[in-house]
């Protein structure tokens, strides 16, 4: 059985980051929380190839209103991280009447994302997506 | 001498006659027949006598007068009497008649000449004539001055709308079929810098907005039919709605646009508040709501193998976010109250000193949280009076320690002082957290403006609290400000009068 490997989780609000900490901690995965996506990606680049993130969950509207997105293509063009999924959590899916949400595939992958949520995200939802992606 | 069929009064009132004859006789006589016919009558004895009563209860329709009078002639009463009234219609009665006196008589304004002695028909004839004949000049003299008073109104109505046009708030072009700027009011050459300095008429073409010359184009070229187009058009600062419509001729032809610019840039300030406004609602409402459903969502899903404990600080990170919600939707409701003037204070006798020190109490747990030291200076202990309404000053004093204590760095400081300054009590309350920059600070205080920063993200705020701060400060007839230095901290000061209404 491989070594566990980390779930990194990113949202400016200590709540969400919090609550989605104990859905994953539940299970057994090791969760690493961020306020900062800057920070995280720090985190990751530090930590990749080798020992690297199993996955991404992050918030979208942060400092910026694309900090989510931005993080999402900066961790997806990272060589060593290209392969790692990334989820998408949002609890504001349009803004100044554009709607963020992803309809297809492609709309995701335009977002350099492998799975969306709307916030609050339900636990086994959550749960059975993160599964399905680490495998 | 009754005439029938001939009016011896003009208009409703009767005409007034004057006779100046030094002979009692023909004095009289004339007297009787005139009055008879309902003519009012005085009467004089002699020129200068004729002269005091048309002085004094003149004005007379007819001047009835003799020729050769002691103390001052006929002629000399008529030349006086006409000096004085135009109008006047002389009559001349003389026994002496000759053509040359007649000659003399005419040139001095008198209109027709009765040769003694005379028949009441005669006279009442020559009367009747007389007064006809200066009615219709008084009718042809108003005539002519009714016109004269409509040309004038004419001319002052043109200048009216040019300078009514002139003074307009929106911009007015008028373009003629050749694509000619015909007339341009003051307002359109201070919104379109470029046609300011041109005379008129100049090219459309002289216009550097595109926008403008197209849609005045399409109104020029539009077939028969009426039309108006509006627009909205960015020129340099300002956003302007442009309505452009065709002058039509009776014919049915286009002869050329109108266009009108009124000046939206508020307006447009206005929606882009509505939708920060939407967007704020839909990102600080919904984040609470989610978390808050996000936790009870936890709990209710068993994964926490029912640990009381957690379950129980997980409600109340749920309560929490509601009573962010909840303050939040106050916070609305009063200013949405004060905008619309339904928000009326009741002042009652408060203490401030009190007030601050529960505001400082209740930032004692988040401030604990993060380590930050909340203290309250006061050079005088003891109540700090003053009349107010005591929950706005709560509101007040509670916004500002709270903000104080949120943008404060963990292991901050806050310094809270209450004071009585002259006819004032003054709160400081100063951090030294993030700081505000020159630019924010400007604009912390209107509302839903929330300082976007590095330090500022994740910490949430509805951009509200400052806004409402300020008008609760005002309402109370007193100020807020604030100084700060970015990196190093803020001071926001409050200054609220003791009494509403110094004694």
């Amino acid at each position: 059985m491989p070594a566990p490997r980390t779930i990194f989780l990113v949202d400016d609000d200590k709540d969400f980051l919090e609550m989605e900490r104990s859905i994953l901690a539940s299970q057994g995965y090791t969760v690493a929380c961020f306020t900062d996506p800057r920070a995280a990606l720090a985190a990751l680049r530090a930590g990749a190839p080798q020992d690297g993130p199993a996955l991404v969950i992050t918030d979208l509207m942060m400092k910026e209103l694309d900090a989510g997105f931005s993080f999402a293509r900066a961790v997806k063009s990272e060589p060593g991280l290209a392969g790692v999924p990334v989820i998408i959590v949002s609890a504001v899916a349009s803004q100044r009447g554009f709607d963020f949400r992803p309809r297809t595939q492609a709309d995701l992958a335009a977002m350099h994302a492998d799975a969306w949520f709307d916030k609050p995200v339900a636990p086994d939802a959550l749960l059975a997506r993160v599964k399905e992606l680490m495998r | 001498m009754n005439t029938p069929g001939l009016p011896p009064v003009t208009g409703s009132t009767p005409a007034r006659i004057l006779v100046v004859d030094d002979e009692l006789g023909v004095r009289e006589g004339c007297r009787k027949i005139l009055a008879a016919e309902g003519y009012e009558v005085v009467t004089a004895g002699d020129g200068k006598a004729g002269l005091e009563q048309f002085l004094e209860r003149g004005p007379f329709a007819v001047l009835l007068v003799d020729l050769l009078m002691p103390r001052m002639s006929g002629l000399e009463l008529i030349r006086e009497a006409r000096q004085r009234d135009a109008d006047i219609l002389p009559i001349i009665i003389t026994a002496h008649a000759t053509i040359d006196t007649a000659v003399e008589g005419t040139r001095q304004g008198a209109y027709s000449y009765i040769p003694k002695p005379f028949t009441p028909d005669e006279l009442l004839l020559s009367i009747k004539n007389g007064l006809e004949r200066r009615a219709l000049s008084l009718e042809a003299r108003r005539l002519r001055e009714e016109r004269e008073r409509r040309m004038l109104e004419l001319a002052s109505e043109r200048s009216r709308s040019t300078t009514i046009i002139s003074a307009l708030t929106d911009g007015i072009l008028v373009i003629n079929s050749e694509r000619l700027v015909v007339l341009r009011n003051n307002a359109a050459a201070r919104f379109l810098p470029d046609c300011a300095g041109r005379e008129i008429p100049f090219p459309l073409d002289a216009l550097s907005s595109p926008d403008v010359r197209e849609i005045v184009d399409v109104v020029l070229r539009a077939p028969a039919g009426y039309m108006i187009l509006s627009k909205q058009i960015p020129l340099g600062q300002s956003t302007y709605m442009v309505n452009v419509s065709p002058v039509i001729e009776p014919d049915g032809a286009t002869s050329g646009a109108v266009a009108v610019f009124s000046d939206v840039t508020e307006l447009k300030k206005l929606d882009t508040a509505k939708s920060m406004f939407v967007s704020m609602v839909a990102h600080e409402v919904k984040s609470p709501l989610a978390a808050t459903e996000g936790w009870l969502n936890l709990v209710l899903s068993g994964m926490l193998k029912h640990d009381a404990a957690e379950e129980h600080r997980m409600i109340e990170r749920a309560l929490v976010r509601v009573r962010t919600l909840r303050g939040m939707v106050n916070e609305l409701l009063s200013l949405t109250a004060i905008q619309t003037g339904n928000f009326t204070l009741k002042r009652v006798a408060v203490d401030a000193a009190a007030v601050a020190a529960e505001a400082v109490e209740s930032s004692r747990e988040k401030a604990a949280e993060r380590n930050i030291e909340v203290a309250v200076d006061r050079e005088d202990p003891g109540p700090l009076s003053l009349l107010a309404d005591r929950d706005a000053l709560a509101i007040i004093y509670g916004n500002l320690v709270e903000n104080a204590v949120k943008y404060s760095r963990d292991g901050g400081h806050v310094r809270v002082h209450v004071r009585r300054d002259g006819m004032y009590a003054t709160l400081r309350v100063a951090d030294d957290g993030i700081g505000i920059s020159a630019d924010d600070c400007q604009r912390v205080f209107e509302e839903f403006y929330r300082v976007r920063g590095e330090h500022t993200a994740g910490i949430p705020g509805t951009g509200l609290g400052l806004s409402l701060v300020k008008r609760l400060a005002e309402l109370h007839e007193g100020t807020v400000s604030v100084t700060s230095t970015l990196g190093q901290g803020s001071e926001f000061t409050v200054r609220i009068p003791i009494s509403a209404h110094p004694a």
